[in-house]
Protein backbone atom coordinates (compact mmCIF):
# COMPACT_ATOMS: atom_id res chain seq x y z
CA UNK A 1 0.00 0.00 0.00
CA UNK A 2 1.31 3.23 -0.85
CA UNK A 3 1.04 4.59 2.77
CA UNK A 4 3.89 2.10 3.53
CA UNK A 5 6.09 3.43 1.14
CA UNK A 6 5.52 6.66 3.07
CA UNK A 7 6.14 5.64 6.51
CA UNK A 8 8.56 3.99 5.71
CA UNK A 9 11.12 1.98 8.38
CA UNK A 10 9.97 -1.32 9.78
CA UNK A 11 9.14 0.34 13.27
CA UNK A 12 6.83 3.45 11.09
CA UNK A 13 5.33 0.32 9.74
CA UNK A 14 4.58 -1.51 12.85
CA UNK A 15 2.73 1.68 14.17
CA UNK A 16 0.94 2.58 11.30
CA UNK A 17 -0.77 -1.19 11.24
CA UNK A 18 -1.08 -0.47 14.90
CA UNK A 19 -3.15 2.82 14.16
CA UNK A 20 -5.68 0.26 11.43
CA UNK A 21 -6.01 -1.90 14.35
CA UNK A 22 -7.16 0.58 16.73
CA UNK A 23 -9.47 2.61 13.60
CA UNK A 24 -10.35 -1.13 12.93
CA UNK A 25 -12.30 -1.19 16.51
CA UNK A 26 -13.67 1.95 16.57
CA UNK A 27 -17.76 1.13 16.17
CA UNK A 28 -19.11 2.48 12.61
CA UNK A 29 -19.85 6.02 12.50
CA UNK A 30 -17.05 6.79 14.39
CA UNK A 31 -14.63 4.26 12.06
CA UNK A 32 -16.56 6.23 8.98
CA UNK A 33 -15.53 9.66 10.45
CA UNK A 34 -11.51 8.38 10.86
CA UNK A 35 -11.24 7.03 7.72
CA UNK A 36 -12.41 10.28 6.06
CA UNK A 37 -10.43 12.14 8.43
CA UNK A 38 -7.22 10.26 7.52
CA UNK A 39 -7.94 11.19 3.81
CA UNK A 40 -8.15 14.55 4.39
CA UNK A 41 -5.13 14.37 6.57
CA UNK A 42 -2.70 12.07 4.45
CA UNK A 43 -3.47 14.61 1.15
CA UNK A 44 -3.41 17.49 2.99
CA UNK A 45 -1.15 16.90 5.68
CA UNK A 46 2.55 16.17 6.92
CA UNK A 47 3.36 13.41 4.07
CA UNK A 48 6.57 13.94 3.69
CA UNK A 49 7.63 13.55 6.87
CA UNK A 50 6.63 10.31 8.46
CA UNK A 51 6.96 11.24 11.88
CA UNK A 52 5.11 13.56 12.26
CA UNK A 53 2.66 11.60 10.27
CA UNK A 54 2.29 9.02 12.48
CA UNK A 55 2.59 11.38 15.88
CA UNK A 56 -0.55 12.66 13.70
CA UNK A 57 -2.57 9.25 13.20
CA UNK A 58 -1.64 8.34 17.11
CA UNK A 59 -3.39 11.83 18.09
CA UNK A 60 -6.55 11.15 15.76
CA UNK A 61 -6.66 7.51 17.45
CA UNK A 62 -6.66 8.81 20.79
CA UNK A 63 -9.38 11.70 20.46
CA UNK A 64 -11.63 9.06 18.75
CA UNK A 65 -11.26 6.36 21.36
CA UNK A 66 -11.88 8.99 24.23
CA UNK A 67 -14.94 10.64 22.50
CA UNK A 68 -16.07 6.53 21.75
CA UNK A 69 -15.44 5.74 25.32
CA UNK A 70 -16.96 9.27 26.94
CA UNK A 71 -20.24 8.41 25.03
CA UNK A 72 -19.52 11.42 22.90
CA UNK A 73 -21.74 12.29 19.88
CA UNK A 74 -19.58 12.15 17.01
CA UNK A 75 -20.64 15.44 15.89
CA UNK A 76 -19.91 17.11 18.95
CA UNK A 77 -16.06 15.54 18.59
CA UNK A 78 -15.92 17.10 14.80
CA UNK A 79 -18.09 20.24 15.09
CA UNK A 80 -20.28 21.73 12.83
CA UNK A 81 -16.96 22.45 10.59
CA UNK A 82 -15.29 19.32 10.60
CA UNK A 83 -13.16 21.25 7.80
CA UNK A 84 -12.26 23.99 10.43
CA UNK A 85 -11.67 21.10 13.09
CA UNK A 86 -8.97 19.15 10.78
CA UNK A 87 -7.14 22.23 9.35
CA UNK A 88 -7.39 22.87 13.47
CA UNK A 89 -5.55 19.97 14.55
CA UNK A 90 -3.26 19.30 11.07
CA UNK A 91 -1.56 22.99 11.89
CA UNK A 92 -0.03 20.64 15.20
CA UNK A 93 2.45 19.01 12.89
CA UNK A 94 5.12 19.60 10.86
CA UNK A 95 6.11 18.49 7.41
CA UNK A 96 5.16 19.76 3.84
CA UNK A 97 2.38 18.68 1.60
CA UNK A 98 2.23 20.46 -1.72
CA UNK A 99 0.06 23.31 -0.11
CA UNK A 100 2.37 24.37 2.70
CA UNK A 101 5.15 23.90 -0.06
CA UNK A 102 3.44 26.37 -2.37
CA UNK A 103 2.64 28.52 0.62
CA UNK A 104 6.07 28.31 1.84
CA UNK A 105 7.00 28.89 -1.54
CA UNK A 106 5.16 32.53 -1.53
CA UNK A 107 6.85 33.69 1.39
CA UNK A 108 10.41 32.71 0.05
CA UNK A 109 9.02 34.56 -2.94
CA UNK A 110 7.44 38.23 -1.40
CA UNK A 111 10.95 37.75 0.94
CA UNK A 112 13.07 37.77 -2.66
CA UNK A 113 11.06 41.05 -4.14
CA UNK A 114 11.16 42.85 -0.96
CA UNK A 115 15.09 42.86 -1.17
CA UNK A 116 14.62 44.31 -4.61
CA UNK A 117 12.54 46.86 -3.56
CA UNK A 118 13.47 50.10 -4.26
CA UNK A 119 16.88 49.33 -5.89
CA UNK B 1 -23.66 30.54 19.06
CA UNK B 2 -23.75 32.75 16.09
CA UNK B 3 -21.01 32.41 13.14
CA UNK B 4 -19.56 35.53 14.36
CA UNK B 5 -19.57 35.12 17.82
CA UNK B 6 -17.42 31.64 16.25
CA UNK B 7 -14.97 34.02 14.24
CA UNK B 8 -13.76 35.83 17.18
CA UNK B 9 -13.66 33.17 19.56
CA UNK B 10 -10.85 31.71 17.45
CA UNK B 11 -8.62 34.14 18.42
CA UNK B 12 -9.13 33.97 22.08
CA UNK B 13 -10.00 30.25 22.00
CA UNK B 14 -6.39 29.52 23.79
CA UNK B 15 -6.14 32.02 26.07
CA UNK B 16 -9.90 30.77 27.40
CA UNK B 17 -8.46 27.43 27.65
CA UNK B 18 -5.22 28.46 29.54
CA UNK B 19 -7.02 30.82 31.78
CA UNK B 20 -9.42 28.01 32.88
CA UNK B 21 -6.24 25.70 33.23
CA UNK B 22 -4.51 28.08 35.10
CA UNK B 23 -7.69 27.51 37.60
CA UNK B 24 -7.05 23.89 37.81
CA UNK B 25 -5.61 20.62 35.93
CA UNK B 26 -8.36 19.20 33.58
CA UNK B 27 -8.33 16.95 30.33
CA UNK B 28 -10.04 18.11 27.34
CA UNK B 29 -13.56 16.47 28.00
CA UNK B 30 -13.84 18.54 30.79
CA UNK B 31 -12.69 21.62 28.97
CA UNK B 32 -15.72 21.44 26.28
CA UNK B 33 -18.11 20.46 28.88
CA UNK B 34 -17.24 23.79 30.61
CA UNK B 35 -16.87 26.18 27.81
CA UNK B 36 -20.46 24.99 26.39
CA UNK B 37 -21.83 25.47 30.09
CA UNK B 38 -20.66 29.14 29.64
CA UNK B 39 -22.57 29.12 26.32
CA UNK B 40 -20.03 28.17 23.58
CA UNK B 41 -22.46 25.40 22.36
CA UNK B 42 -20.62 24.88 18.94
CA UNK B 43 -17.06 24.60 20.57
CA UNK B 44 -16.36 20.97 18.94
CA UNK B 45 -14.18 18.41 21.40
CA UNK B 46 -12.08 17.83 18.54
CA UNK B 47 -11.12 21.56 18.41
CA UNK B 48 -9.98 21.93 22.16
CA UNK B 49 -8.30 18.83 21.93
CA UNK B 50 -6.00 20.01 18.94
CA UNK B 51 -5.76 23.41 20.70
CA UNK B 52 -4.37 21.50 23.70
CA UNK B 53 -1.70 19.39 21.56
CA UNK B 54 0.07 22.55 20.36
CA UNK B 55 -0.01 24.14 24.03
CA UNK B 56 2.20 20.83 25.14
CA UNK B 57 4.16 21.37 22.16
CA UNK B 58 4.97 24.60 22.89
CA UNK B 59 5.73 23.81 26.29
CA UNK B 60 3.15 25.95 28.10
CA UNK B 61 1.37 22.79 29.82
CA UNK B 62 2.62 20.06 31.88
CA UNK B 63 0.62 16.72 30.77
CA UNK B 64 -0.19 13.67 32.99
CA UNK B 65 -1.33 10.13 31.33
CA UNK B 66 -3.98 9.25 34.05
CA UNK B 67 -5.46 5.75 33.58
CA UNK B 68 -9.08 5.87 33.08
CA UNK B 69 -11.93 3.21 33.66
CA UNK B 70 -12.88 2.94 30.11
CA UNK B 71 -10.84 3.62 26.85
CA UNK B 72 -7.08 4.55 26.45
CA UNK B 73 -5.43 6.32 29.54
CA UNK B 74 -6.45 10.88 30.09
CA UNK B 75 -4.15 13.62 29.52
CA UNK B 76 -4.66 15.75 32.08
CA UNK B 77 -3.32 19.35 31.31
CA UNK B 78 -2.22 22.08 33.77
CA UNK B 79 -0.42 25.43 33.55
CA UNK B 80 3.24 25.29 33.70
CA UNK B 81 5.56 28.69 34.54
CA UNK B 82 5.80 28.98 30.94
CA UNK B 83 2.11 29.25 30.14
CA UNK B 84 1.49 31.22 32.92
CA UNK B 85 3.72 33.94 31.14
CA UNK B 86 2.35 33.10 27.93
CA UNK B 87 -1.50 33.92 29.73
CA UNK B 88 -0.13 36.87 31.33
CA UNK B 89 0.71 38.35 27.97
CA UNK B 90 -2.62 37.05 26.49
CA UNK B 91 -4.32 39.41 29.62
CA UNK B 92 -2.16 42.27 28.76
CA UNK B 93 -3.03 41.80 24.52
CA UNK B 94 -7.18 41.71 25.59
CA UNK B 95 -6.85 45.04 27.82
CA UNK B 96 -5.91 46.42 24.57
CA UNK B 97 -8.16 45.15 22.64
CA UNK B 98 -11.00 45.24 25.12
CA UNK B 99 -9.94 48.85 25.80
CA UNK B 100 -9.83 50.21 22.23
CA UNK B 101 -13.23 48.33 21.04
CA UNK B 102 -14.60 49.85 23.76
CA UNK B 103 -13.18 53.67 22.89
CA UNK B 104 -14.78 52.56 19.10
CA UNK B 105 -18.41 51.91 20.25
CA UNK B 106 -18.53 55.31 22.55
CA UNK B 107 -17.74 57.03 19.50
CA UNK B 108 -14.29 58.24 20.34
CA UNK B 109 -11.46 57.95 18.20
Amino acid sequence: MWIEKIVGDLGGKKRYRAYRERVRRLPEGYREAALALEHYLLNLGPSGDSTSLMAMLDDLADLLEQGVAAGTPLRDVVGTDPVAFVEEFMQNYGGGSWIRKERDRLARAIDRAETKEHR
Amino acid sequence: MGKQATEMLKGTLEGIVLALLAGRAAYGYEITAWLREQGFTDIAEGTIYALLIRAEQRGLVDVEKVPSEKGPPRKVYSLNAQGQDYLNEFWRTWSFLSERLEQLREGGR
